[in-house]
């Protein structure tokens, strides 16, 4: 199957980061895409990332929010390249 | 000293302010059930509707200045809605729990899965989504006559 967008999901593993893993899992199930979803939960990683706020998301690389939870139509913004 | 990223779930969250309609049916209850648990996790701060229904100045200001205005109402009345409309306040989410698949009454029983459903739909943006709310319709005539709030006649 064909990897389109690889999304990481960065967060220690608090119930707000399951919610931030949750409303991307919908999004992209919601925008019938194919995506590899990684969980980085180890902060060695988190940090080889740059990313000083949590949760976070990185689309391809890009950081696309730090520091709170993407609701799923904005996380679909991301996806779909609107913003 | 090297600095470590922490948990800082709610740093960047926008200022949101939660209306529950906190009406007396199940649905009711469970918005308002719903909105301290959403205030708990940091999602926003619960408010009263009651108060905003009756036009108090600071609260409406506050409302106006919230980076967004999320109302939970229980049934197809939507009372907190209305009251918001009535009183210049825009949602940026409206989330109404029987279009969640939540039955309203007859019984005042709930679940914690009906308030982590709700919950959950809120951190999602559910009620962020385009749609057309069908007003309530007050059939009178016939066996199909209700009240229009969904109850089935029963509150």
């Amino acid at each position: 199957m064909k990897i389109m967008v690889t999304i990481e999901v960065l967060g220690t593993g608090c119930p707000n980061c399951k919610r931030q893993m949750s409303n991307v899992e919908t999004a992209v199930k919601q925008l019938g895409i194919t995506a590899e979803i990684k969980k980085i939960e180890e902060i060695s990683q988190i940090m080889e990332r740059g990313v000083m706020m949590l949760p976070a998301i990185i689309i391809d690389g890009d950081l696309k929010v730090s520091g709170r939870i993407a609701d799923v139509p904005e996380i679909k913004k991301f996806l779909t390249g609107g913003a | 000293m090297i600095e470590t990223p922490t948990c800082s779930c709610g740093a960047n969250e926008p200022k949101r302010i939660i209306f529950p309609c906190a009406g007396q049916a199940n649905v009711g209850q469970l918005t308002n059930l719903a909105a301290v648990q959403l205030t708990e996790e940091g999602y926003g701060s619960i408010a009263c509707v009651a108060l905003l229904a009756i036009g108090t100045e600071t609260l409406i200001a506050n409302a106006k200045n919230a980076d967004e205005v999320v109302i939970l109402d229980g049934c197809p009345m939507l009372c907190a809605k209305k009251i918001a409309d009535a009183q210049g306040v825009t949602a940026a989410q409206h989330l109404v729990m029987t279009e969640l698949g939540i039955t309203k009454g007859p019984s005042k029983n709930y679940t914690d899965d009906d308030i982590e459903k709700i919950v959950s739909a809120c951190w999602g943006g559910e009620g962020k989504k385009e749609k057309v709310v069908a007003k309530p319709s007050k059939k009178t005539v016939g066996p199909d006559s209700d009240c229009g709030c969904g109850c089935g006649d029963s509150c």
